[in-house]
């Protein structure tokens, strides 16, 4: 992986930018001491270099899907990828990472009614050819979810780890 | 229970505008929308205010030196999950800490520059916290989807 040089002044726009994308960079500028022009420079870069993506984040009340769930998925070792991707495309799935543990698949579920949570779960992804077990946490409270920090990638969609 | 916030469909179009350029100005997207630019601005500050929308720069992994991610369950004794959850939250590599039903009291997702960090975190830093039993790291091999623009969002 490329090491990727950062400066003190890109530090503090990812910082600031990060907590709010709507700011004018003439605020931005003025705040950190510097010219208008280095901030739009600078933000420039950021972006070509696929550091930074400005993104709008909208909670869950907005799809109607108001709760989280974790599955831990047991399935098949050497088709594990091919699994991945046939759960990733089931509906209410927003997440799938393949792990190293207990558990080969991670996915990450939301839904509003136990129903649908049961469907996806128990009906749809335990009857996938290759998936052997489900375990399913349904996260009864949020302390941190930290969604300013993902993969970018060149089509300027945000996605998963790997490059 | 939080009462439900209500979306109308101006109020999605300005999100559909927004996750494709957070940094469009309130009036390119009035005029996109055939609304005014004071309707825009109102309408995203009352989403705001609501905890139903951040409109932000999110950064790369690379940005902040991490190269891999992880799952880790924890089982918790002796104290109120609860407390535990806080404690591990505080982690700046900590990006999720949720509260769980099932075998495990807790479940974080955690960000890491390089194995070093694997066991300077695991052993000197989780393991000191008060009420955690076990710990079941998971390591992330690949990630297929990982959508994150829906997400709890905190005030």
């Amino acid at each position: 992986m490329a090491t990727i040089q950062l400066d003190d002044l890109d530090r503090q726009l990812i910082e600031q930018l990060g907590r709010d994308a709507r700011v004018s960079n003439r605020k931005i500028a003025a705040e950190l001491g510097v010219t208008e022009g280095t901030v739009r420079g600078r933000i420039k870069r950021l972006q070509q270099e696929r550091l930074i993506a400005f993104t709008a984040i909208t909670g869950l009340e907005m799809e109607a899907k108001s709760r989280l769930a974790f599955l831990s998925i047991q399935a098949d070792v050497d088709n594990v990828r091919a699994i991945g991707r046939q759960i990733s495309e089931l509906p209410l799935i927003n997440g799938v990472m393949i792990t190293m543990g207990q558990f080969n698949i991670l996915a990450i579920c939301l839904f509003d009614e136990l129903d649908c949570l049961v469907n996806v779960a128990s009906d749809k992804i335990l009857s996938l050819p290759g998936v052997h077990h489900v375990e399913t946490s349904i996260a009864v409270k949020t302390f941190k979810y930290n969604t300013r920090v993902a993969r970018i990638t060149e089509d300027g969609l945000i996605t998963g780890l790997n490059r | 229970m939080t009462q439900k916030f209500n979306f109308d469909a101006t109020d999605r179009s300005i999100v559909e505008l927004l996750r494709h350029n957070g940094r469009a100005t309130n009036q390119q997207i009035a005029e996109k929308l055939g609304l005014t630019a004071t309707t825009v601005s109102s309408r995203i500050k009352r989403m705001e205010d609501a905890n139903q929308l951040r409109v932000v720069a999110v950064s790369d992994f690379a940005a902040h030196g991490f190269s891999f991610l992880m799952e880790v369950a924890i089982e918790v004794d002796g104290r109120p999950a609860s407390e535990v959850a806080q404690e591990l939250a505080a982690f700046p590599e900590v990006f999720a800490v949720h509260l769980v039903t099932g075998r495990y009291e807790i479940d974080m997702l955690v960000a890491l520059r390089d194995f070093d960090d694997l066991s300077h975190l695991l052993l000197d830093k989780f393991s000191q916290i008060h009420g955690i039993r076990s710990m079941t790291p998971a390591i992330v091999v690949d990630i297929i989807k990982y959508q994150f623009d829906i997400a709890p969002i905190e005030a």
